[in-house]
């Protein structure tokens, strides 16, 4: 193990003077999550209170003027604006209004008919502030036709719960932390072994094909160190980086959803919603150790898996091409990983790296299942054993080291 | 100390326009002994399999057929040991370019089983023994190939090994640099170390080796010191044995 240890050494030492990959691999993590989240999520919300703040421009189309008092009455939410030029279609598409209204000319007979009145709201479904227009709509008419409602059953001398014959109120069980760790545990796994196996084909490619390239392998395996401590030795310093670089990630996304966590909280806090928890709090310590217990073979798959490939390789470019297909690969299992009821299905627990993936999920939305945890690290350490064997020979294979 | 019997050693390699798989015989029953305080001096031309021949006694490769034991251990099944009493230094082997010297030969000293501070002070009196102490804490991306070919010699002898193998060592050198290296091969001999040294430079093998070998198709040609081989062939240099030996070896062929 001393020979093993030495070549880990000598890897991350290698690692540790080049300040440049440091950064990019672990400091930059810390920097850009807080930034996507921190600022975009800023951006998102003040665009949100924004356009919540601004009424919605309506074209009205009401001859019998049924609906234009309960819209000028509400000036908040509605402005009625004249007939755009060069057509609606056109002035939906420019943002010059959010949504056009017709009502018929028939409305008030229909009303007093105690027909149905029939209305065109026309908007743009890709803008969401046409969206919110019709929203708006939608409740005043909620409010409208109750008023409506209220009025003929009053003629009728009969009581206004007659046109709500049930109702049902909703009481939420689960609380603010599970719903969140229940979305967050959709997208942990999928940024931890992208991010994982990102950071491990990088320096894989460079402590296999790039060692070898640059040529120093050579005098590596000149040494009394024997090829399975060489390869054991980079497999652990290629695990220790995808750990970090993991830790890193993880640690960058929690502090980008804390303080967008901070912010929804304010804005929470001014409308009377629940506050919004913190990473620590939505996920216990043993939801943390586990994930990371369970993240260690899968790691190991990848690394093992990185190193047989990236010592086939001549040069770091062929080991980056030929590694490319393995990303693929992970990126499609993490989007699997976050399919809807992708638990449910009885092949996944045998599946290495997205049982590890379900499992996670399933810790963090606080339906812990013992038999898929149990099984995902099973499956994935016996690959993972299978993969470091496979690297090992391998890097013991005379016409693989001395390809030229 | 080095002594090679009868070893073989043969490769697949695929003919890119048949796509037929051929196989290569590199080292076809090569037999010589290098004795401790002597220079055995490896020729031939390229392809001639003189670099297999030292990643064999290297213990890099292994042989097909044959024995290869150096200082009585078989490199075969004691390759681990055999490069913990052997230096091997070839020209493709390159320095680590974000370390500095001392924290490389520190380095490579552990790996070979030298104490860490004594790696380091071996490293010291090895780098000024070759001129190259005044930049042993300066990092080897700025080193000119001299420097860097002075630190991977360095780096080769930190774990004082009883045999020594050199393929090329003066390939890219300037004179003077040549010339401290080649010194410093005299004064392995003088130490009582078995040294091969691969080189295509033929005066200088005449001048410095006590015997040479020349190694065409895989087999072994001459293994005599160069002054009893030049006299058997009626030649002047060890060039006019070299061409003999081609032409024979491609009447052979013929």
């Amino acid at each position: 193990m001393r020979g093993a240890w030495l070549i880990m050494k000598k890897e991350l030492l290698e690692l540790s003077k080049d300040r440049r990959t440091l950064f990019f691999t672990f400091a930059m993590p810390l920097i850009l999550y807080p930034v996507i989240f921190g600022v975009m999520g800023k951006m998102s919300m003040r665009d949100e209170a924004d356009r919540k703040s601004r009424p919605s421009r309506v074209y009205l189309v009401d001859p019998g003027s049924v609906l234009a008092p309960a819209l000028q009455a509400d000036p908040k939410d509605f402005q009625i604006v004249a007939a755009p030029e060069g057509g609606l279609s056109k002035a939906l598409r420019d943002k010059k209004l959010e949504m056009a209204l017709e009502v018929p000319a028939s409305a008030s007979e229909d009303l007093k008919a105690q027909r149905t009145l029939a209305l065109t709201a026309t908007i743009n479904r890709a803008e969401d502030d046409s969206q919110l227009a019709l929203k708006r709509l939608n409740d005043l008419l909620k409010t409208q036709d109750k008023t409506w409602v209220d009025t003929r059953l009053q003629a009728l001398n009969a009581s206004p719960q007659l046109a709500e014959p049930s109702k049902v109120e909703v009481k939420n069980a689960a609380d603010l932390a599970l719903e969140l760790g229940k979305s967050l545990g959709i997208w942990i796994p999928y940024i931890i072994l992208i991010s994982m196996f990102s950071s491990v084909m990088g320096h894989g490619s460079s402590m296999t094909a790039g060692e070898r390239e640059r040529g120093t392998l050579m005098s590596l395996l000149s040494t009394r160190i024997s090829r399975g401590q060489i390869a054991l030795g980079k497999l652990m310093a290629l695990f220790a980086l995808g750990a970090l670089s993991v830790v890193s990630n993880v640690a960058g996304s929690a502090i980008g959803f804390n303080m967008l966590g901070h912010d929804i909280a304010a804005q929470s806090a001014a409308t009377g919603a629940p506050a919004t928890t913190s990473l620590l709090q939505m996920a216990s310590p043993s939801t943390l150790g586990l994930t990371l217990l369970l993240l260690v073979p899968v790691s190991l798959v990848m690394v093992a898996f990185v190193m047989t490939v990236g010592i086939r390789a001549k040069s770091q470019r062929e080991a980056a091409t030929a590694l490319m297909p393995g990303m693929f690969v992970i990126i499609m299992l993490g989007v699997f990983s976050m399919a809807p009821g992708i638990e449910k299905m009885s092949i996944i627990p045998f599946v290495p790296i997205i049982n590890a993936s379900v499992a996670i999920r399933e810790m963090f939305g606080q339906q812990f299942n013992w038999v898929h945890y149990l099984l995902a690290l099973g499956i994935n350490t016996t690959a993972a054993i299978a993969f470091t064997a496979l690297a090992t020979k391998t890097l013991n294979r005379e016409d693989v080291l001395f390809k030229s | 100390m080095i002594q090679l019997r009868d070893v073989h050693k043969s490769f697949d390699v695929r003919d890119k326009r048949t796509r037929k798989k051929m196989r290569v015989d590199a080292v076809r029953g090569i037999s010589l002994n290098v004795e401790p305080g002597e220079i055995y001096g490896l020729l031939g031309p390229n392809g001639a399999g003189k670099t297999t021949t030292l990643r064999m006694i290297a213990g890099l490769m292994k042989p097909d057929q044959g024995s290869i034991e150096v200082c009585g251990l078989d490199t075969r099944t004691r390759g681990e040991d055999v490069r913990g009493k052997l230096a091997y230094l070839a020209t493709d082997m390159q320095v680590y370019e974000r370390f500095t010297p001392r924290e490389q030969l520190r380095l490579f000293g552990e790996m070979q089983g030298v104490e860490a501070a004594t790696a380091e002070r071996r490293g010291m009196h090895l780098l000024e023994r070759l001129r190259l102490s005044d930049f042993a804490d300066v990092k080897m991306n700025t080193f000119s190939t001299g420097q860097k070919q002075k630190v991977n010699i360095a780096r080769a002898l930190l774990h004082d090994p009883k045999a020594v193998i050199f393929d090329e060592p003066t390939t890219g050198l300037d004179v003077l640099t040549a010339k401290t290296v080649l010194d410093l091969l005299q004064l392995m001999k003088s130490e009582g170390r078995a040294v091969i040294v691969c080189t295509h430079a033929m005066p200088m093998a005449e001048d410095i080796c006590d015997r040479v070998g020349i190694i065409f198709d895989g087999k072994l040609h001459g293994d005599a010191p160069p002054r009893d081989l030049l006299r058997a062939r009626h030649a002047r240099s060890l060039d006019e044995v070299f061409f003999q030996l081609a032409g024979e070896s491609e009447a052979a062929i013929a």
